[in-house]
């Protein structure tokens, strides 16, 4: 009964959508990863041959977590938090060093990255707090519980370090803003961030003068329409000295922290994203060291043209110019195999799927299926935008996967999750109040 | 909730407008990537796809005239072990097994091996150097021990190739035959033969555009822009490595006994000029000595006494004097412009002819002719050295040829003494080698013949091109000149009084001109010597031309050319004259020959009889004795060397087989 109301209810068309992402998604891993003397056969152990098995295990996840009562994703929320955190924290002690980040468990030849997984959990959890009949997100206590439960997972994930995987709890914010969190606090966190990068590239005084110079004027405004009006409020000018004393903090702890707390690859990543070298000589050495992935990748994709050069065709994905191709550089085979048609396809593709995703979490009645949904399509969201942002050269250089794209189980299994629980809780939704 | 839905769907629209801001972002950079850049960025990938490759060319080999190997280009193989690829079963197998085979291969421990390999796998070593500069046949023995046999992914084996060049002679020759070395810019460019011969040796690269397809795969795109690459010919030089060996090891021996600082050798063929050995050696700081320059070719210095044969030649043909003019050497001090020119002989030797002066290498002597024939007009001396090509470049094609020097009136190197200095042989500066085609000439008859190295470029055993000899001057001088300078030349060997007759032997006859010649003769303290001897043999009909120059022999030792590079002379031409029959005029050959004929008869008549009891072989040649008993069965110990003196079992004793018999030689 329960799985007959399952197939009828749950939203097909994101299944579609699903199916078209990791369908396409594995056709460009095989192009990245199959060696030419190996197309036509079939090899288990590589690249491609891999994705297909993690492919076919996620369609065992699909069937059971649809099968799962809807009830228990909101009841053992969290719990599945706490197990997520602690799986986050074992990473400092039996976690596997590679490429200089402990973001894996080793078992045997196999790997498992708990960070995948923990944004399902940190949703889940962030919704069922958001949505619990105690939480006033107008209240100060509540905002910043709310935020530690984000807080947490970002900082021991930006510990090991993966900055990427962190960037994509900013999607929460997101959330918070929707339901009910004042704009003031993302315009805060926003222009601070803002605060830093102009310090960087323009210096302390002219960023300082600009921000000064729009307080000013944001007062004057504020004064003029206060007069026209019939009743006058006082206005308050504590809060913009106290940003404008927080915006002067930022800026003069900018050259600190860029010096003392970034890397020097990090570093060199602003510098070539932000043009912060002068000496053309060296910006060009930049670009060809630093800048080599970029380079490559813009150079596969731009190569694409049109129509691309066919599957299997494209010559800077077969010659491996790309580095990291099969997993965060996925989006540059799109690009030069299928051309412009074809990445215009998979954009129209994600964007479609978010609204989709947007659309179903709005028709929610349950507080905590909507908020969970949006913690989805801001989670897709992010992942889509940095990681095609970074490919293109929009954005400095991030290590983060293409959601259904990049190679990896760990990848794959996290996003399914974090899918399909949404779209059992979708399916779910007309039994909510009868089962409350 | 405090929310009004108003203000729900504001944020709402907040949110999906920055979405849909951030997505217009990236879909505007997209199409400025793929449409607007798209064909620089086509072109980008093009280029990085699309290289041209070169084909190398085999090289050429170099070979001696008689068809030896002088240099030729073999392939070496290094060895390297991934020791992470393997897997642990396999390692831990063969581990064993593969140490004991390096260590018996490479003749090092093998436990300190087993050590090393496990250490270079715990380290992850992924590029361990097992061996270099294995030879193929090392290489495929190498190749199959166990875990490489499993090949490079489960062995681990990485096998590098790569050509090198060999020179089969070593050291001898070294410079003349040439190397590669680097120069001080980081080229690795050649020296000697392999430099001139490069265009013949090198062949010519081949080329072919290939695309990138996958990760190390390139696919050639098309045929039109191929070049074959044609290999390089072999090329025969004109060396004899029997006569090389011989002048290699005697100025060898000669440079060693007189701690010289450097010398020279060169043999040539006089009909021909091909240069059938050509050796230089230098003294390293250790005291051992190498191929370091090519001095022969590329060392002009002044010449001393083997220059007055041009001068003595110069004056017959000007037809002043003859060779019995006679001098007054005024005992062995004569003055011009305040300078003195001495003999060696202290008090001169009163009043000679002008063969005995040169006979006796009289410097006052031969200047005072000079002096007195030509000081009134210099330029026709100097013309007539020029007429007969004295001293000009030869146009080697070993490069580096040090250019000579004569002084010409009114040039800046013409003094008021120069005519007489040069008389014999300071002022002037000429090459070894240049002196030689001068001696060549003369035991050519008149006719100079261009120095040599080459004779044949082949490709396969197909004739590319074939060098003859090429003639410089068909008659420098009249026969008539030619004939008293030979006379001369010979005299100098012979007569008792001749400067060269320490080189005499009655079995073959040698004609040349001794010079010893003072160096840094400025600054006494720094004094030393070039001794130097050339010449050609036999003295009539002559065969071989031949100089050999010694610098700066030790003072203590001696320093004279007769006793310094005569010996090397004398060597060069005593093994060249026994070692050839066309030139065999040895009289003693036959008394040799006739012993051995008594030996061989003596062995033979024993030979053929049939034996039932053990022979009597005292007396006999040992070798023919061991011959004869070996063949009757017998067991043969052998103490000491030469004719048989006694044997232990006595003849007429009955053969049995397998005795043991013991022959005492003495």
């Amino acid at each position: 009964m329960a799985k007959n109301t399952v197939v009828k209810k749950i939203d097909w068309l994101s299944i579609v959508f699903y199916m078209l992402l990791v369908g396409i998604g594995w056709l460009n891993i095989y192009s990245a990863s199959v060696p030419v003397e190996e197309i036509g056969a079939f090899n288990i152990n590589n690249l491609y041959g891999k994705q297909l098995i993690f492919i076919g295990l996620s369609v065992v996840l699909i069937l059971f977590i649809l099968a799962i009562e809807a009830k228990f994703y909101e009841r053992f929320a969290s719990i599945i938090y706490i197990v997520a955190m602690l799986s986050l924290i074992g990473l400092f002690i039996f976690g596997k060093n590679v490429n200089g980040a402990r973001a894996w468990y080793g078992i045997g030849s196999f790997t498992l990255q708990p960070s995948e997984f923990a944004k399902t959990a940190t949703a889940l959890a962030f919704a069922k707090y958001i949505s619990d009949i105690q939480t006033h997100i107008k209240n100060f206590q509540d905002q910043l519980k709310a935020i530690l439960i984000i807080a947490i997972p970002s900082i021991l994930i930006l510990l090991q370090p993966d900055p990427g995987s962190t960037l994509v709890y900013s999607a929460f914010l997101f959330v918070l803003y929707r339901e009910g969190l004042p704009g003031l606090y993302i315009f805060f966190l926003i222009s601070l961030a803002f605060v830093f990068i102009a310090t960087l590239k323009f210096g302390i005084p002219i960023t300082l003068a600009v921000i000064g110079t729009g307080i000013v004027i944001y007062y004057l405004i504020k004064r003029t329409r206060n007069q026209k009006k019939a009743h006058k409020k006082k206005i308050k000018i504590l809060p913009m000295i106290l940003y404008f004393v927080t915006c002067i903090a930022v800026s003069g702890a900018t050259s600190y922290i860029y010096d003392n707390v970034f890397k020097q690859h990090h570093r060199d990543r602003f510098v070539l994203w932000l043009r912060l070298e002068n000496d053309p000589v060296k910006m060009q050495e930049l670009k060809r060291d630093i800048g080599y992935n970029i380079n490559q990748s813009e150079t596969a994709i731009g190569s694409g043209g049109l129509m691309g050069k066919g599957f299997l065709q494209g010559t800077r994905t077969r010659g491996n110019y790309v580095p990291e191709q099969h997993t965060d550089y996925i989006f540059t085979t799109v690009g030069e195999e299928w051309g412009f048609a074809g990445t215009l396809f998979v954009v129209l593709l994600f964007t479609a799927l978010l609204l989709r995703l947007l659309f179903l979490a709005e028709r929610q009645r349950s507080q905590f299926s909507r908020v969970y949904g949006y913690s989805v399509a801001g989670i897709f969201f992010i992942h889509f935008m940095v990681n095609i942002g970074m490919v293109i050269g929009l954005l400095p250089t991030i290590g983060i996967p293409l959601p259904f794209f990049s190679y990896g189980g760990s990848g794959l299994w996290g996003f399914t999750i974090l899918l399909f629980i949404f779209l059992k809780l979708d399916a779910n939704r007309g039994n909510d109040w009868m089962e409350a | 909730m405090a929310v009004t839905d108003k203000s729900i769907v504001n944020r709402l629209y907040v949110v999906a407008g920055c979405m849909f801001l951030l997505a217009m972002a990236v879909f505007v950079k997209l199409i400025v990537i793929q449409t607007v850049d798209g064909a620089k960025y086509r072109e980008l990938a093009e280029q990085r796809t699309v290289k041209n490759f070169t084909i190398q060319p085999n090289k050429g080999n170099l070979y001696s005239d008689d068809g030896s190997l002088l240099a030729t280009s073999v392939t070496r193989y290094d060895v390297h072990f991934d020791a992470v690829t393997s897997s642990n079963a396999n390692f831990e197998k063969h581990v064993k097994a593969l140490s004991d085979s390096l260590g018996k291969m490479l003749g090092k421990n093998s436990a300190g091996l087993q050590q090393r390999l496990r250490k270079a796998r715990r380290n992850k070593n992924r590029y361990y150097l097992i061996a270099r500069n294995l030879s193929y046949s090392e290489y495929m023995r190498l190749k199959n021990f166990p875990l490489f046999n499993l090949g490079a992914y489960k062995g681990g084996v990485i096998t590098e190739q790569r050509t090198v060049r060999e020179y089969p002679l070593g050291s001898i020759a070294k410079r003349s035959i040439g190397y590669y070395r680097m120069t001080s810019d980081g080229v690795v460019k050649p020296v000697g033969l392999e430099q001139s011969c490069a265009a013949y040796l090198d062949g010519e690269v081949g080329h072919r555009w290939k695309q990138k397809i996958a990760k190390g795969l390139w696919k050639p795109i098309n045929d039109n822009n191929e070049v074959e690459p044609r290999d390089g010919y072999d090329v025969i030089s004109t060396i004899d490595i029997g006569i090389q060996d011989i002048a290699h090891h005697a100025l060898l021996e000669q440079l060693e006994k007189y701690k010289a600082d450097h010398g020279s050798v060169v043999v040539m063929e006089v009909a021909t000029g091909e240069i059938k050995a050509i050796s230089n050696l230098g003294r390293s700081s250790d005291g051992s000595y190498y191929e370091k320059k090519n001095y022969a070719v590329g060392e002009a210095h002044e010449p001393g006494s083997t220059f007055k044969l041009m001068a003595v030649t110069a004056a017959l043909e000007e037809k002043v004097v003859d060779t019995s003019y006679m001098v007054d050497t005024e005992k062995g001090v004569i003055k011009y412009y305040g300078k003195s020119v001495r003999d060696s002989h202290h008090g001169g030797y009163g009043k000679i002819s002008l063969a005995e002066a040169f006979q006796v290498s009289s410097n006052t002597g031969i200047v005072k002719t000079i002096h007195e024939k030509f000081s009134d007009d210099p330029k026709r001396f100097v013309n007539r050295l020029d007429a007969m090509n004295v001293a000009q470049p030869l146009g080697l094609s070993i490069k580096g040829e040090g250019t000579p020097r004569i002084p010409h009136p009114g040039d800046k190197y013409w003094s008021g003494i120069a005519l007489e200095w040069m008389a014999f042989g300071y002022g002037v500066k000429i090459t070894p080698l240049q002196t030689l085609t001068f001696y060549n000439a003369i035991a050519n008859n008149g006719e100079m013949v261009k120095p040599r190295l080459i004779k044949e470029v082949k490709e396969w055993n197909k004739s590319v091109s074939k060098f003859d000899k090429e003639v410089i001057n068909p008659k420098i001088c009249s026969q008539e000149t030619v004939d008293k300078v030979k006379q001369l030349l010979k005299d100098v060997v012979e007569k008792d009084h001749g400067t060269g007759h320490r080189l005499y032997s009655p079995n073959f006859s040698m004609a040349g001109k001794t010079g010893t010649c003072q160096k840094d003769y400025r600054d006494k303290s720094k004094l030393n010597y070039i001794s130097s001897f050339a010449g050609f043999f036999p003295a009539d009909n002559p065969k071989y031309s031949c100089i050999v120059v010694i610098h700066e022999p030790d003072k203590s030792i001696g320093y004279y050319g007769a006793d310094v590079s005569g010996p090397v002379f004398k060597k060069v031409a005593q093994k060249i004259y026994t070692s050839s029959p066309l030139i065999d005029t040895i009289d003693d050959l036959n008394k040799v020959n006739e012993e051995t004929l008594a030996n061989y008869e003596d062995y033979y008549k024993k030979a053929q009889t049939e034996y039932k009891t053990i022979p009597n072989v005292k007396g006999m040649v040992g070798m023919d004795a061991i011959s004869i008993l070996e063949n009757l069965g017998l067991q043969v110990e052998v103490k000491g060397n030469g004719k048989v003196a006694n044997q232990s079992v006595q003849a007429g004793e009955m053969i049995q087989s397998n005795k043991k018999i013991v022959l005492t030689l003495s």
